[in-house]
This record gives C-alpha cells, sequence and structure tokens, in this order.
C-alpha cells in the first residue's frame, strides 16, 4: 500500500521537455555527424597512434578495448537498474568504465570522419557509417537523460544505454571483427 | 535536480574530439611542427577502407616484360596487361579497402595493393610467368572511343581532369561536337542545337547515351583508348570557304570524320595519323589532337 506507481513513473509532464531534449538532441549530433563525415573532404591521412603496424589495426584495438569496456558497462549496469541496493562502489565502476570506453573510441571516429568520411561502397561500410552516426546520438542523449535522472521514468536509462551498447557492439563487428577475420589478429 | 557528472563526460568527449581534430589538421599540413613529431601522419592513404573514386594508374613490370594500365572506379577495377605482340590480356576484378583483386577468363591474374598515387602488386600465370610490377597514378588525361549500339555513329572522347570534349559523327552528315566535365564516375557533355552525351566510367569503359541532334540519340559504348586512337580537328578555309572538320580515331586506326562548311555537310578527308596530315581540294592541311580540356564547342 505504500508504494504508488507514480513513483516509478514520474508524471509525464515532468519528464518529457528533458527527454525530448536529450533526444532531440542526440538526433542532432548523429545527423551532424553524418553531415560532416558525408561533405568534408576525406584527407585520406591522420595521425598514427604509436605502436600499430596501421592506423586500421590502431582503431581497431581501440574499438575492440572500448567493447570490453562496454561489457562491464553492461554488466555494472543491468546490477544497479535491478537492484537498488547495488554497492557504491558498482556506480562508480559504472561511471568510469563507461568514461574510459567512450573516450577510447574518440581518436577512432576523428580518424574515420576526417580522414575516410562517410563511406557507402559496401553494406558493411554503410551499416559502420550510420551505426557510427547513431552510437555517438544515443550517447549524447544518454548522458543528457543523466543530467535529470530523478525526472526520467525507469525504462529510460536501460534503453538508451542498450542503444549504446548495441551500436558500439555493432561498429566493432563491422570494422574490427571484419578487419581481424579479413587479415589477422595482430597489433 | 540537475547533475554535472553526464555534461563534464560530454564536455571531455568533445574537448578530447577538438584535440585530436586539431592535432590531425596541424599533421595534414607539410612541414608543419606536429608533422615532424614521433606520431607521424601517414602522409599516404593509409591502408584503410577508401580507394579513390575513379583514376587510372599505369606502370610497368619490375623486369619490364608487360606495360600494365589499370582503370579503379569506386570498388571495381579493371586492367590491362600489354607485352606487345598481340599478347594482351584485359582483367577484371574489385578493390578491398586498398587491396585489389582481378582475374581474366584467360588465366592471367593480378593482386596489388594502392598506397596514395603509387600501387604495388603481382601479375601471376602471363604468358607463364608470376612478376611484381609496380604503378602510378597517371595523369587522368584519357581518350575513350567507341560507337552506338547500332553503330550509326563513332566518337571519341578526350578527357583532362575533370573537362572532357568529345566528336561524335557518322562520317557523312551527323557530327557533333561536345563539351563537358567528368565528376567522379560520371560524364556529362553537351553541344548545340540539343547535341549532349551523359555516360559513366565503369573500369575500363564508359557507357551512356549520345545525343548528336534533336532526336537523334544512341546509347553507346566506349572503352579507353591507346593512341592512335583520339579527337581530331581542322578549321581551314577551303576555296574561301571557313571549313570545320572533326574526326573520332578508334585505336585500331579506323576513323569517321565529317567536314562542315555553313551549312554543307561532307565526308571529311582521310587522316594521315603518321602526322596528323590531309588533303583537300588539291591542298594540305594538318589536323590537331583535341585535349580535354580544349573549348570546342563555342559558348
Amino acid at each position: 500500500m505504500t508504494s504508488q506507481p507514480v513513483a516509478a513513473y514520474p508524471a509525464r509532464d515532468q519528464y518529457a521537455k528533458p527527454l525530448l531534449v536529450a533526444l532531440l538532441s542526440g538526433c542532432g549530433v548523429a545527423l551532424a555527424l553524418g553531415l560532416y563525415a558525408k561533405l568534408h573532404h576525406p584527407t585520406k591521412y591522420a595521425l598514427d597512434v604509436a605502436g600499430f603496424s596501421s592506423p586500421l589495426y590502431a582503431k581497431a584495438w581501440l574499438t575492440t578495448a572500448a567493447v570490453v569496456f562496454a561489457i562491464v558497462q553492461l554488466i555494472t549496469g543491468a546490477r544497479l537498474t535491478r537492484q537498488a541496493a547495488a554497492p557504491a562502489w558498482m556506480a562508480t565502476v559504472h561511471r568510469w568504465s563507461g568514461r574510459i570506453a567512450i573516450l577510447l573510441t574518440v581518436p577512432v571516429i576523428i580518424h574515420c570522419i576526417y580522414a575516410l568520411g562517410f563511406g557507402t561502397y559496401s553494406a558493411r561500410v554503410i551499416a559502420h557509417s550510420v551505426l557510427g552516426c547513431i552510437f555517438y546520438g544515443a550517447f549524447v542523449t544518454k548522458m543528457l537523460c543523466l543530467v535529470r535522472r530523478d525526472a526520467m521514468p525507469k525504462w529510460v536509462l536501460p534503453v538508451m544505454g542498450g542503444v549504446v551498447f548495441v551500436s558500439l557492439v555493432a561498429l566493432w563487428a563491422t570494422s574490427a571483427l571484419w578487419l581481424f577475420a579479413t587479415k589477422g589478429v595482430h597489433s | 535536480m540537475t547533475r554535472l557528472g553526464p555534461l563534464i563526460t560530454l564536455g571531455s568527449v568533445l574537448a578530447l574530439a577538438v584535440v585530436f581534430l586539431l592535432a590531425n589538421t596541424q599533421a595534414g599540413k607539410p612541414g608543419s611542427a606536429a608533422a615532424s613529431v614521433t606520431t607521424a601522419p601517414t602522409t599516404t592513404a593509409p591502408t584503410t577502407t577508401s580507394a579513390p573514386l575513379h583514376a587510372l594508374y599505369a606502370g610497368r613490370s619490375s623486369g619490364n616484360q608487360v606495360t600494365v594500365a589499370i582503370a579503379i572506379n569506386g570498388h571495381k577495377v579493371a586492367a590491362d596487361l600489354n607485352a606487345g605482340q598481340a599478347s594482351e590480356v584485359s582483367l577484371q576484378g574489385s578493390v578491398n579497402g586498398s587491396n585489389f583483386t582481378l582475374t581474366s577468363h584467360s588465366g592471367p591474374a593480378m593482386t596489388g595493393s594502392i598506397s596514395g598515387q603509387d600501387m604495388f602488386g603481382t601479375v601471376t600465370g602471363f604468358l607463364g610467368q608470376s612478376f611484381p610490377f609496380s604503378a602510378a597514378q597517371a595523369v587522368v588525361e584519357a581518350v575513350y572511343t567507341g560507337r552506338s549500339s547500332g553503330n550509326q555513329v563513332t566518337l571519341a572522347v578526350a578527357t583532362d581532369g575533370d573537362k572532357a570534349a568529345a566528336y561524335v559523327c557518322n562520317g557523312k552528315t551527323i557530327e557533333a561536337w561536345l563539351q563537358g566535365s567528368v565528376n567522379g564516375n560520371q560524364v556529362s557533355l553537351t553541344g548545340t542545337k540539343g547535341a549532349n552525351l551523359t555516360g559513366s566510367l565503369s573500369g575500363l569503359d564508359m557507357f551512356g547515351t549520345v545525343t548528336a541532334s534533336a532526336g537523334l540519340s544512341f546509347p553507346f559504348s566506349a572503352e579507353l583508348s591507346p593512341r592512335p586512337a583520339g579527337v581530331f580537328q581542322a578549321r581551314i578555309a577551303v576555296n574561301g570557304l571557313a571549313t570545320r572538320i572533326g574526326w573520332a580515331v578508334l585505336p585500331d586506326g579506323t576513323q569517321l570524320g565529317v567536314a562542315v562548311a555553313g551549312t554543307t555537310k561532307y565526308p571529311a578527308p582521310p587522316l594521315d595519323l603518321s602526322n596528323d596530315s590531309f588533303t583537300l581540294g588539291g591542298a594540305s592541311f594538318t589536323a590537331a589532337a583535341v585535349a580535354g580540356n580544349e573549348t570546342v564547342v563555342s559558348p
């Protein structure tokens, strides 16, 4: 009798506006990235990350590392969502693994859109290009949802986190996994 | 309640992205400080995904046995191997990232990779031999020649970078000069009186539709052609009449041309391809090969 559904599901007018702002911002970021990648003339080169045989492998390993952190994200995120009494360190792990994961992808995306651009020459490349835009759009949306976390319904964060996770894994599968499968696993 | 943590995360992602973008922009400038630091930029195309949309490469095998011509178009690639003495092979294949593979019906195959302006690779099974080759991106000065599908007209298209000039005729009464551009793999030219040509480049070939004059449209195919193929023209005075003559010359020396003097059209005299000369009305004249960037249609 003590628990009211209102507690779990905040009033719509309480979260509608911030949620809409978050979603539209995410869409805007995805669109802007896509347009920039498409319109910017690819330079074909970019800064190398030292220690790898080629920029491609550097990107593949950075993305792979990001996916590893993303799996940590998935595990801790699921615990945080399901259990109200999750230990405090779990939230910290979730936050920091996420920060590290997203920062690892930054050099990769800069190389992607600066040096290569929005590619359309094969199904894999189209999927990868679109997913890249979706990933950063979803990330921005999730961050903005977190800003007003208390106002959001409970489903918002798992859904947005899920989109970010799935798009990152799909990005990895259409790039790093493809590279490892076709050119071998090495540094 | 507003939380700042996520905004700080967003901000740091943005800041890192800006730093990387600026670093790349600096590295891109030759001779800049950033270009000489240890994280050297890959000045040529990285071994990454995109090959040039449309480019021609020319080169030879390391032992100089064969000449190699390779045309890249999106992720399609076509090549010609030529060892002289009629031993010429055409190959077809695809580009995957910076690597390409080509095969032919008669056996020879090629593999290689593109590195910026250069390509390196191996030819296998050509006249029983395998050998490495290298080729460099050619100035995109090229001549495509061909015929309409019903052989009504012959055409020659000269390209120079993104500019194109063409001549289409039937050797008697139909003729048109065309001027236009190459944009990626799309070729588009226009002339006077409704003449135009639209085509697309695919490997070593060009396919499209040419309209010599209003109502006279033909589908055509043309292919990248070596000398003596070309567009030739001469502007001369014959018996006091300003006359313009055009020829479309195919690689085997076959030529079709039309001379136009005012409203009169008649077959062009044969062009001596050894010195581009011809005789008309008892006098000797010289024709000139037309480059893709020349003006052939008066604006």
